[in-house]
C-alpha cells in the first residue's frame, strides 16, 4: 500500500489508526449479520445446545406463515406514510424558517431539541399525550364517545405510532433540509424574482430543484429507518397491539425471537427484512439519485 | 443593425429618481436623497468603492431592496412600490445566478415560461438570442459545463430576451480574468449598440466606468460625487475624491500653502504660481509631470517601475508621494534625486478643507486648454 501522503509515510500506522473501529464495526455489525444469516439455516435450540442444519426450511415456514405477510404489510404501509410525512414536515418548517419569517430564529432551535431525545421516551411521552383519557384527544372523546381509543381501535393506535416517528424525525430532516436550503445563494432568489417568479414559482423552479440531494439524503434514510427504528416506539406506546394491529416486522421479529423463543424464526426474517432494506436503498440509489445533479 | 438587432431592440426607457434614499435606520443613512435622470438609451456607469451604496442603488431601481423614501421613475411611471417583475427591468448578477439546474436554453427562457409565453415563440427567441451572443452551439449545456465568459453570456442572454427597457448589471466583470474582462467589456459596448436599452452598469473599476460609461455617476458615501461624460470627468474632476479615483495611476495630491504669490510645499518650494492665499490640495496626474534637467521641483526618487512603454517613478516630495509616468521613450537618469516642473494648464486645485474642485484656478488660455492630450 504506497500513500501519496508525506503525512502518512508509514504504512502501518494508518492501519494501527483504522482498527479500533474497524474492530468495532465487524464485531458489533457484520458477526452479528452473518450469524443472523447462518442462523436462519439452522434449528435452533431456545436454550443453546446443538443445533440442526434445515436447509431452506426456516424460510419455508416464514414464508407461509400469514402473519409474516400481514406485518409486512404493516411495515410497508408505515415505510410510506411515516417517512413520506417526516420528510415533508420538516421541509415545509425548513422553506419556512429559511424565509425568515416571524419566530423562525428560535423556532429553528427548538426544532432541533427533540434529536436529543431517545426513541423508549417519545414512546413514553407520546402515550401520555395521546392518551385517551388524560391526553391531547381527551376533550374530543368527552364530545364523542369512543372516538378516539388506541387501545381498542387499531387503526388509532397506528395513526399515533405513526405520530410519534414523524414527531421525532423533524429534528434531523429538518437540519439537513434547512442546511440545503441557506447554501442556494440569495441571488439566485433575486434573479428568479427579476425573472418574474413569485414566491411560490421560486420554491418549485429553484429551491426543490436545488435541494435534491438533501431531500434524496433524507428520503433513503427515512425509509430505511422507518423500517428499523419503530421498534422503541412500538414497544412503549402500543407494544404491537391492539390485536397486532401495529406489530411491524421489526417488532415481530423481537416477539418471535425472545418472547417465543423461536430464534430460528427470527434470524430467518432478520435475514428477509435486511435484504429488504438493502435493496430499497439500491433501488432508490438507482432510480431517484444518479437523475440528481449534485453540482451548484 | 441586423434583423437579428431589431428583433431583440427594446424602446429605452428614462430612469428618473427623485430624492430616492436608503436608510436602515435614523443613524445608517446608506443614500441620502438623491435626484438623478438617466436619458433612455444612455449606458450610465455608477462608480465608487465598496460601501459607497452603488449596488444598493441598482437593487432599489430593480425592486430588489425597498426605498426608504423619494420616488423611482421608470419610463414615465412610478416604479417605487411596484414588485421587480412589474418594473420591466432585467439584472445581470456578479456571480451570474444562473440556476445550475436547468439547461441554457432553459435558464434563458425561464423569464419568458414565468410570462406565459407558448414553447414555440420560447424556443424562436432564446434562438435569436443565443445566435446574437454565440451561444447557439450551447444550449443543450448545464451551466457548470460552461466557461467563465460563456456564463457571463447566458446571464446577458437572459437580461436581454424579454426586451426589457432597462438593462442593469452589477459587477459583471469583476469575476473574469484580466484577458476575458477586457474582451467582455468591447462586447458589452457593442452590445449596447445594438439594443439601446437604458442600460446602468455598477462597477468599482474605474477602467471599465471609462471605457463603457456614455456618463459616469461618481458614489461616495451615498452621495453623488460628479456624473459626467468620461471626459469630463477625467480632465475636470470635482473634488479630490473624484480625482483620486479616476486614472491609473491616481491622481497626485499635494498639500499647498498659497502665500499670495505662489503655491508652495512645507518646505517652501514654489510648485505654482498663484494669488490666492490659503491651504489648497493641488493636483497634478502622474502622464503630466514633466521630468528633466532644469525643472525648478526637487524630488526624491523612491521606486521606479518600467513597464517596457513607459516607466512609473515612485518619488518623495518634501515628504508626501507623487507618482510620475514617463512619456513613451524617455529616458530619465536614474539618479537619486529628479528635477521636475508641473505644466500650469494640466495643474487642478482643490479646496483645503471640502477637497472641491476650485473652477479655473490657474488663468489658463482657452486655447492650451481644447488642446488638451485624452488619455485612455
Amino acid at each position: 500500500m504506497r500513500s501519496d501522503s508525506s503525512l502518512f509515510s508509514n504504512r502501518w500506522l494508518p492501519i494501527l489508526l483504522v482498527t479500533p473501529l474497524m474492530l468495532l464495526i465487524v464485531l458489533f455489525f457484520y458477526v452479528p449479520v452473518f450469524q443472523a444469516f447462518y442462523w436462519s439455516f439452522f434449528l435452533e435450540q431456545p436454550f443453546g445446545g446443538s443445533s440442526e442444519f434445515v436447509g431452506l426450511d426456516n424460510f419455508r415456514r416464514v414464508l407461509s406463515d400469514p402473519e409474516f405477510w400481514k406485518a409486512g404489510a404493516r411495515t410497508i404501509v408505515f415505510m410510506l406514510s411515516a417517512s413520506s410525512l417526516a420528510v415533508a414536515l420538516p421541509l415545509i418548517l425548513a422553506i419556512a424558517a429559511d424565509r425568515k419569517i416571524r419566530l423562525s430564529l428560535p423556532a429553528r432551535n427548538v426544532l432541533v431539541w427533540p434529536k436529543g431525545v431517545a426513541g423508549a421516551s417519545i414512546g413514553v411521552v407520546f402515550a401520555f399525550i395521546f392518551n385517551p383519557f388524560v391526553g391531547l384527544m381527551a376533550p374530543l372523546n368527552q364530545m364523542f364517545p369512543g372516538i378516539w381509543a388506541p387501545g381498542i381501535d387499531g387503526t388509532d393506535a397506528f395513526l399515533t405510532l405513526v405520530m410519534a416517528h414523524v414527531w421525532s424525525g423533524i429534528p434531523f430532516n429538518f437540519v439537513i433540509l434547512l442546511a440545503g436550503l441557506r447554501s442556494i445563494p440569495h441571488t439566485m432568489y433575486q434573479a428568479a424574482a427579476m425573472d418574474g417568479a413569485g414566491p411560490w414559482r421560486r420554491i418549485l423552479d429553484v429551491q426543490l430543484p436545488l435541494i435534491m440531494p438533501q431531500l434524496f439524503l433524507t428520503l433513503v434514510l427515512e425509509f430505511t429507518e422507518s423500517i428499523t427504528s419503530a421498534f422503541a416506539l412500538i414497544d412503549t406506546i402500543t407494544g404491537g397491539g391492539p390485536g397486532g394491529s401495529t406489530t411491524l416486522l421489526v417488532y415481530k421479529i423481537y416477539v418471535d425471537g425472545f418472547r417465543g423463543y423461536d430464534l430460528s424464526g427470527a434470524s430467518t426474517q432478520t435475514a428477509i427484512l435486511m435484504v429488504f432494506v438493502l435493496a430499497l436503498a439500491a433501488c432508490q440509489f438507482a432510480f431517484i439519485g444518479r437523475r440528481i445533479n449534485y453540482e451548484r | 443593425m441586423t434583423a437579428i438587432d431589431s428583433a431583440i431592440r427594446a424602446a429605452a426607457a428614462q430612469i428618473e429618481l427623485i430624492g430616492v434614499t436608503k436608510a436602515y435606520d435614523a443613524k445608517t443613512v446608506v443614500i441620502p436623497p438623491m435626484d438623478v435622470v438617466l436619458r433612455p438609451g444612455e449606458f450610465t456607469v455608477i462608480l465608487g468603492p465598496s460601501g459607497c451604496g452603488k449596488s444598493t442603488l441598482l437593487q432599489m431601481i430593480a425592486g430588489l431592496e425597498r426605498v426608504s423614501g423619494g420616488k423611482i421613475i421608470l419610463g414615465g411611471r412610478e416604479v417605487q412600490d411596484l414588485e421587480p417583475k412589474h418594473r420591466g427591468c432585467a439584472m445581470v448578477f456578479q456571480n451570474y445566478a444562473l440556476y445550475p439546474h436547468m439547461t441554457v436554453a432553459e435558464n434563458m427562457a425561464y423569464s419568458l415560461k414565468v410570462a406565459g409565453v407558448s414553447k414555440p415563440d420560447r424556443a424562436l427567441r432564446v434562438a435569436t438570442v443565443a445566435k446574437m451572443l454565440g451561444l447557439a452551439d450551447y444550449l443543450e449545456r448545464k451551466p457548470g459545463q460552461l466557461s467563465g465568459g460563456q456564463r457571463q453570456r447566458v446571464a446577458i442572454g437572459r437580461a436581454i430576451i424579454r426586451e426589457p427597457g432597462v438593462l442593469l448589471f452589477d459587477e459583471p466583470l469583476s469575476n473574469l480574468d484580466a484577458q476575458l474582462r477586457h474582451d467582455m467589456r468591447i462586447e458589452l459596448a457593442d452590445l449596447h449598440r445594438r439594443i439601446g436599452a437604458t442600460s446602468v452598469f455598477v462597477t468599482h473599476d474605474q477602467v471599465e466606468a471609462m471605457t463603457l460609461a456614455d456618463r459616469i455617476l461618481i458614489l461616495n458615501k451615498g452621495r453623488v460625487e460628479q456624473f459626467d461624460t468620461p471626459k469630463v470627468i477625467y480632465h475636470h474632476p470635482a473634488s479630490v475624491f473624484v480625482a483620486k479615483f479616476i486614472g491609473a495611476p491616481p491622481m497626485n495630491i499635494l498639500d499647498v500653502t498659497g502665500d499670495g504669490t505662489a503655491l508652495r510645499l512645507a518646505d517652501g518650494q514654489a510648485v505654482a504660481r498663484s494669488t490666492r492665499t490659503g491651504r489648497f490640495q493641488l493636483g497634478i496626474r502622474p502622464e503630466d509631470v514633466a521630468a528633466g534637467p532644469g525643472g525648478p521641483i526637487t524630488a526624491t526618487i523612491r521606486y521606479r517601475e518600467d513597464l517596457g512603454s513607459h516607466e512609473i517613478i515612485e518619488a518623495d516630495l518634501c515628504g508626501q508621494q507623487l507618482r510620475i509616468a514617463t512619456p513613451f521613450g524617455a529616458e530619465i537618469d536614474a539618479s537619486s534625486t529628479l528635477s521636475l516642473s508641473f505644466p500650469t494648464v494640466r495643474l487642478h486645485l482643490f479646496d483645503g478643507e471640502t477637497g472641491m474642485a476650485i473652477a479655473d484656478a490657474f488663468e489658463e488660455p482657452q486655447a492650451v486648454r481644447q488642446s488638451v492630450k485624452v488619455h485612455l
